[in-house]
C-alpha cells in the first residue's frame, strides 16, 4: 500500500464512524430536547386551565370553553387515576388528510364523585420539521468539514511527501557506473535532509567502490597483456628450437593451448571494461537482418564442419539505431553460442520480427541456469574456447541500450530473445 | 630488410628480433620514445613496429613525427590496448596495419611481410621461390609456370606459411590467422589439417616439392 493511501484511508475510516454515530445521536439529542419542551408545554397549559376547567364544570359552562381551544377537550372518564400521561399518538387530521403525530397529556379529576379526563394536545408536526431541518444543516456541515479536512490532508501530505518521492525517482534512476552525483534538493523538512544526506553519502562511496573495482579489472587485464604476449613469443621461439622430440612438442602445444585461452581471456576482458566504459557512443542505424545474415556468413565453414541446419524465418527487419561494434558483439556472441553449443546436425532457428530476434538452438539437452547464465565466468559447457564472458557482454550491450534479453528452454532448444523496444520511463506523479 | 621494433617490454622484443632474425629481416629495437625519435630520424626502415604506450611518450607521436617529415617506412602498431579508438587514431594517421596484443609472432611476420609487399615502389609484388610463384596481388599461386587452382582459405593458408618460411607455426596461430575471430567456433582444429591435406595434394599433384612438414601435431613447416 501506498503511503498517501494509507494515511488517507485511516482518515476516511474515521470520518465515516464519526458521521454514521454522530447523525443518530444528533437527532435523538434534539428530539429529545424539543419533546421536554413540548412536555413542559403541556404541563403548563394543564396547570393554567384545570381550574378553570373545574370552575366551568361546576357552573355548567363546559360547552363554552371547548369553542376556543382545539386541542384542549374534556370528557367523562370510566377510571380513576392519580397520574397524568403522557403520550405521542397520531391524529387523522380531517384538512391534511392523513395521520398526523400529536403529544398527548392526559389529566383525571373528580368533580362531586364523577370521573373526568382532561385532554391537552400539541401537533408534533413542526417540531418534527425543524428537526429534520437542523439535522440536515448539521450534516451537510459535517460532510464538508471532513471532506475538506480530507482534501486537504491529502495535498498537505502530498506536499509534505514530495521531497521523499523526488528523492525516490531519483535514487531509482541512479546508475552506479555512470558517476552522476544525486543532487538531492534541500527540504525543509529535517528527516528527509538526513536521508538526503545519507543516501549522498551511501551512493558516493559505492560509486568510489565500483571505480575502484572497475580500476582493477582494468589494470589487471591491461598488466597481464604483456607477459601473457612474453609468454607467447617465447613458446613460437620455443617451438623453432632443434632438435624438438614428439614429448616436447606435446607439451609446447599444451602450453600454447593453455596461453591461447589466457589471451581469449583477457581479451574479452578487455572488452567488456571498454563496454562499461562507454567507449562505444557513435550510433549509426543497423539492419539487424543484415547483420545476422553477415555473421552467420562468416561461421559458414563453422557451420558446415557441424553440419548445422539454419533455419532462417527473418521475416521482417528491424532497423537500431545503435553503435556498430556493439551490436556485432550482441549478434557474434549469440549466434557464435548457437554453433558452438549445438551437436553435429543440430538445427538453428532464427527469429526476426517488428521488435524483437529470437535465436533457438539444438544443444544439450537440459536447461540452463537462467540466474546465473549472464553473470561473468559462469559455465555451463566444459569447453574449453568458453569464456564465460560472451553472454555477459551480450547482457551488458542490452543494458546500454535498454533492450531486454530472456532465456527460455522449449522443445529441447535454447533460445534467446532480445526485445528491442525501450520500456517507457513513467511519470512519479503518474504513480504515487 | 631493416625493421625497427620500438616496445618498452625487453623480453618482448627480444622475442620479435629473434622470430623475425630468420626471415633475413635486420632488427634494431628502440626501447623508449626519445629512442624511438632518434632512430626514425637517422635512418630509413622498411617498416616500424610501433608500440603505443611507451614509458616516456605516447607511439603515436612517433607516427605523427614520421608523416610530418613525410617518410614513407611501413608502420605496424602494436598495442595493448585493443581499443577501437586507438586503432582508427593509428590508422588515420596513416599505419598501415594494428595488431592488439598479445599476438602470435607468426601473424606479426605475415602482416609485416605484406606491408613490406604492399610498399614496393618497384611493383614487384610477387614472391618467387624455387618453383613457385605467388602473385599477391592477383591472389595467384603457380608451380612451374602453370596457374594452380586454389580455394581463398587455401591460397590464405599458403601464403602465411610462405611468410613464415623454415617456421613452424603453431595450429592456434593457424586457426585464427584463417577463421579470424570465428576459430574459437571450431571444436579442435582438426579442419586445418583438411585443408592443409588439401592444398599439399594440390601442390604436388602441380609438381610442386613437399616442402609443408608437420612437425608432431604441434604446427606445420615451409622448409625451403
Amino acid at each position: 500500500m501506498k503511503l498517501l493511501q494509507k494515511t488517507i484511508r485511516s482518515y476516511f475510516i474515521y470520518s465515516v464512524v464519526i458521521l454514521l454515530v454522530a447523525i443518530p445521536v444528533f437527532y435523538f439529542v434534539i428530539q429529545g430536547i424539543v419533546r421536554e419542551d413540548i412536555d413542559e408545554n403541556l404541563l403548563n397549559k394543564k396547570e393554567l386551565f384545570k381550574p378553570k376547567i373545574k370552575e366551568a364544570l361546576l357552573n355548567n359552562s363546559v360547552d363554552q370553553l371547548k369553542f376556543f381551544d382545539n386541542d384542549i377537550s374534556v370528557s367523562a372518564s370510566s377510571s380513576a387515576r392519580e397520574f397524568d400521561t403522557l403520550t405521542t399518538v397520531e391524529i387523522f387530521d380531517t384538512i391534511a388528510k392523513e395521520l398526523v403525530p400529536y403529544r398527548l397529556l392526559a389529566s383525571h379529576f373528580a368533580i362531586d364523585g364523577k370521573l373526568y379526563v382532561l385532554k391537552i394536545k400539541i401537533s408534533l408536526v413542526d417540531n418534527d420539521d425543524l428537526i429534520e431541518s437542523i439535522v440536515k444543516v448539521q450534516v451537510i456541515l459535517l460532510i464538508l468539514l471532513l471532506t475538506g479536512l480530507f482534501v486537504i490532508n491529502r495535498n498537505l501530505s502530498k506536499k509534505v511527501w514530495m521531497p521523499f518521492y523526488i528523492t525516490l525517482q531519483k535514487l531509482r534512476n541512479y546508475k552506479v557506473e555512470k558517476h552522476e552525483p544525486l543532487s538531492l534538493s534541500k527540504s525543509s523538512i529535517t528527516e528527509f535532509n538526513d536521508l538526503n544526506a545519507s543516501l549522498q553519502e551511501l551512493t558516493d562511496r559505492t560509486h568510489k567502490s565500483y571505480l575502484n573495482q572497475k580500476e582493477f579489472t582494468e589494470n589487471a587485464a591491461h598488466e597481464m597483456q604483456t607477459p601473457v604476449a612474453v609468454l607467447q613469443g617465447k613458446l613460437e621461439l620455443l617451438m623453432q628450437t632443434v632438435p624438438i622430440t614428439e614429448e616436447q612438442a606435446q607439451l609446447i602445444e599444451e602450453i600454447y593451448d593453455a596461453g591461447n585461452r589466457m589471451t581469449k581471456l583477457n581479451k574479452s576482458l578487455v572488452l567488456l571494461t571498454s563496454i562499461e566504459n562507454s567507449e562505444f557512443a557513435e550510433k549509426e542505424t543497423i539492419s539487424v537482418k543484415h547483420c545476422v545474415e553477415k555473421f552467420i556468413l562468416l561461421y559458414e565453414a563453422q557451420i558446415k564442419e557441424k553440419q548445422v541446419v539454419i533455419e532462417n524465418k527473418m521475416d521482417e527487419d528491424v532497423v537500431l539505431c545503435a553503435n556498430n561494434a556493439l551490436i556485432e558483439i550482441l549478434i557474434s556472441n549469440l549466434t557464435g553460442n548457437a554453433i558452438r553449443h549445438n551437436y553435429i546436425g543440430g538445427r538453428i532457428i532464427l527469429q526476426l520480427n517488428k521488435d524483437s530476434l529470437s535465436i533457438q538452438n539444438t544443444g544439450r539437452l537440459t536447461a540452463l541456469n537462467e540466474d546465473k547464465i549472464f553473470q561473468r565466468f559462469h559455465k555451463e559447457s566444459t569447453d574449453a574456447n568458453s569464456t564465460g564472458l560472451g553472454l555477459e557482454m551480450v547482457k551488458k550491450v542490452c543494458n546500454i541500450n535498454h533492450y531486454t534479453i530472456s532465456y527460455r528452454f522449449t522443445d529441447n532448444m535454447h533460445g534467446f530473445t532480445i526485445n528491442f523496444t525501450t520500456p517507457k520511463n513513467q511519470n512519479i506523479f503518474d504513480k504515487y | 630488410m631493416k625493421l625497427l621494433v620500438v616496445e618498452d617490454e625487453k623480453e618482448l622484443s627480444k622475442s620479435i628480433a629473434t622470430y623475425l632474425k630468420q626471415e633475413n629481416y635486420l632488427c634494431e629495437i628502440a626501447p623508449d620514445f626519445k629512442t624511438a625519435i632518434d632512430k626514425t630520424e637517422s635512418f630509413d626502415y622498411d617498416c616500424i613496429l610501433l608500440d603505443i604506450s611507451l614509458p616516456d611518450g605516447n607511439g603515436l607521436n612517433v607516427l605523427k613525427e614520421l608523416k610530418a617529415n613525410n617518410k614513407t617506412d611501413g608502420v605496424i602498431i602494436i598495442s595493448a590496448k585493443n581499443s577501437i579508438d586507438d586503432r582508427i587514431a593509428g590508422l588515420n594517421l596513416g599505419a598501415d596495419d594494428y595488431l592488439a596484443k598479445p599476438f602470435h609472432l607468426s601473424e606479426l611476420s605475415a602482416r609485416i611481410s605484406a606491408v613490406i609487399r604492399r610498399r614496393r615502389f618497384d611493383g614487384n609484388k610477387i614472391i618467387v621461390l624455387n618453383e613457385i610463384t605467388i602473385d599477391t596481388v592477383a591472389k595467384m599461386v603457380a608451380i612451374h609456370h602453370v596457374g594452380l587452382d586454389l580455394t581463398r582459405k587455401e591460397y590464405d593458408l599458403f601464403l602465411y606459411l610462405v611468410s613464415n618460411k623454415n617456421r613452424v607455426i603453431s595450429k592456434n596461430a593457424i586457426a585464427e590467422s584463417i577463421s579470424g575471430e570465428g576459430a574459437d567456433l571450431y571444436d579442435n582444429y582438426d579442419f586445418i589439417y583438411a585443408h592443409m591435406k588439401n592444398l599439399k595434394k594440390k601442390l604436388t599433384a602441380a609438381g610442386c616439392e613437399d616442402y609443408i612438414k608437420s612437425i608432431y601435431g604441434m604446427g606445420y613447416k615451409f622448409t625451403i
